[in-house]
């Protein structure tokens, strides 16, 4: 009785789905989350009987086979990377990129990782780091003297000092961009890494061609729609549901076949 | 009088083959453009010759799985988002080809980009435009999949997704991961209607599975109580002259 794994296939899927469901409406607040969504796929199937077999010398061939499925898999879980809405908080280091591309953020171990949400802070050496303490790359400190900061849109950070007219020029943030951003590993801590399917990392700055532009006093939120992922889960757990009541009825079935030896 | 229970035993193995069948629709009902299959099953005749005193031949009919059919129909569309999401409306397949050159077709048309930038599906494999594999850059911008796979950039037209069709859709083979093969010839697809950011759903009917499943439950369970009755029969019968005998 293969029906019995079949079914069972298809609650995993189901499970997985409602899984991915879970955390999207965990995180319908978290700064710069992408919603996920799980894909399936059908597994191999069985060649019982092959279509185009001959069925005579005259060259007549079998309409149709018989192909016998096992299931259904999940083959990815995707990120899908549309622009969260922009929420106005007022805050100088609170950053957002409106477009595509990612702050490149420097790991304490020296390694490289890239993250959309912008809530940065200053450390207390005056650097533009995360709300964790790790360096926005390339590094631009900020004067202890700054009466205001502002960020441009090309990613231009400038401050204003007691005693001088003009804004003081501090550094500039950049951008990167991947072949496939899919592809890129999430971290936790809103974090990424590259990986050899999201291809290397390329660096631009702000507003250029392909790279978004940058909006200070804004955080990007989460893409996540509530009313999309509950209509999600709803199905999914209705399929959830049938897929079970094929278990039932295989058992069922076999139930019949124990007895029918018996009286 | 073996027959009853050689006929029972056909019923009930292509029972169980339905079962299977309708289970595997139904752990494919969130799987992308899946297309629902029956089992088509057909009387099998065996003619005894007539015993003593009989007149007329005796035919007996087996039941034997014949094929399993394909039904073809669309599945619902359904708005993603994703830019590489791509529905196809009415007929035709994405062509793919993997690494080591083999090509398949797909109606599943979630699509993502590889590390150099092609769109490919994800086991890898690359979908196939008009003059090969489509490779999108990040000077390209958004992309716009026109409805008749013209895939366009910030930098103008880049391909064209391709849309193929067969003389006989039914008889192509299910290579599992939403992947079909044939040896058929390739047709293209005159009037090709794409819709990006979008994703054919499955074909499967939950309501007719459930509905079905309950049909080849109770067939199963009337074809066993048949074996069970025709066993009581012969123990009847071994009872009663045997009994008669002494």
């Amino acid at each position: 009785m293969r029906a019995l794994s079949i079914a069972s296939t298809g609650m995993l899927a189901q499970q997985t789905n409602v899984e991915v469901i879970a955390n999207n409406l965990a995180n319908m607040n978290t700064t710069g989350f992408k919603q996920q969504r799980a894909e399936f796929q059908d597994l191999l199937y069985q060649n019982v009987e092959q279509a185009g077999a001959q069925t005579s010398d005259s060259g007549t061939v079998l309409p149709m086979g018989i192909q016998l499925g096992s299931g259904v898999r999940t083959a990815a879980i995707s990120r899908i990377m549309t622009q969260g809405d922009a929420s106005n908080t007022g805050n100088p280091y609170d950053l957002m990129i409106q477009g595509s591309g990612y702050f490149h953020i420097t790991m304490p171990d020296g390694t490289d990782a890239y993250t959309r949400a912008g809530n940065f802070a200053l450390s207390p050496e005056g650097q533009i780091v995360t709300d964790k303490g790790y360096t926005v790359s390339p590094g631009v400190a900020v004067p202890s003297n700054a009466t205001s900061i502002s960020v441009n849109a090309q990613g231009q950070v400038s401050a204003t000092v007691p005693g001088q007219a003009a804004p003081q020029t501090l550094g500039q943030l950049e951008l990167v961009r991947f072949p496939n951003e899919g592809g890129l590993s999430a971290q936790g801590d809103n974090l990424f890494t590259e990986t050899a399917s999201s291809g290397s990392a390329q660096a631009g700055v702000p507003g250029s061609a392909g790279y978004g532009t940058i909006q200070q006093g804004y955080l990007e939120t989460a893409n996540v729609n509530p009313v999309e992922e509950v209509t999600a889960l709803i199905t999914a757990q209705r399929a959830y549901e049938m897929n079970s009541k094929v278990v039932t009825a295989a058992d069922d079935m076999m139930q019949t076949t124990s007895r029918m030896g018996g009286a | 009088m073996d027959n009853t229970l050689l006929v029972s035993l056909s019923q009930q193995i292509a029972a169980y083959r339905s079962m299977d069948v309708i289970a595997n629709n139904m752990a494919n009902l969130s799987t992308p453009a899946f297309k629902r299959e029956s089992v088509k099953f057909e009387e099998y005749i065996q003619q005894s010759q007539p015993a003593e005193g009989e007149t007329g031949t005796q035919q007996i009919s087996f039941v034997q799985d014949k094929g399993t059919l394909r039904d073809l129909t669309q599945g619902a569309i359904s708005h993603t988002g994703a830019p590489f999401d791509i529905a196809i409306n009415g007929k035709g397949y994405f062509t793919v080809k993997s690494p080591d050159g083999t090509t398949h077709y797909t109606r599943n048309g979630h699509f993502t980009l590889d590390a150099s930038g092609r769109i490919a599906t994800e086991g890898g494999d690359l979908l196939q435009g008009d003059g090969g594999e489509l490779t999108i850059t990040n000077d390209d911008g958004d992309i716009k999949i026109a409805q008749d796979g013209t895939v366009s950039g910030a930098r103008g037209q880049l391909g064209k997704v391709k849309l193929v069709t067969f003389d006989d859709e039914t008889s192509l083979q299910k290579d599992g991961a939403s992947l079909y093969s044939t040896m058929q010839q390739a047709k293209p697809v005159e009037t090709p209607m794409m819709l990006q950011g979008s994703l054919e759903g499955s074909n499967v009917q939950p309501v007719l599975e459930i509905s079905h499943m309950l049909d080849v439950m109770r067939a199963y369970q009337t074809t066993a109580n048949l074996t069970q009755s025709q066993e009581e029969l012969k123990r009847n019968a071994i009872d009663k002259l045997g009994s008669a005998a002494n």
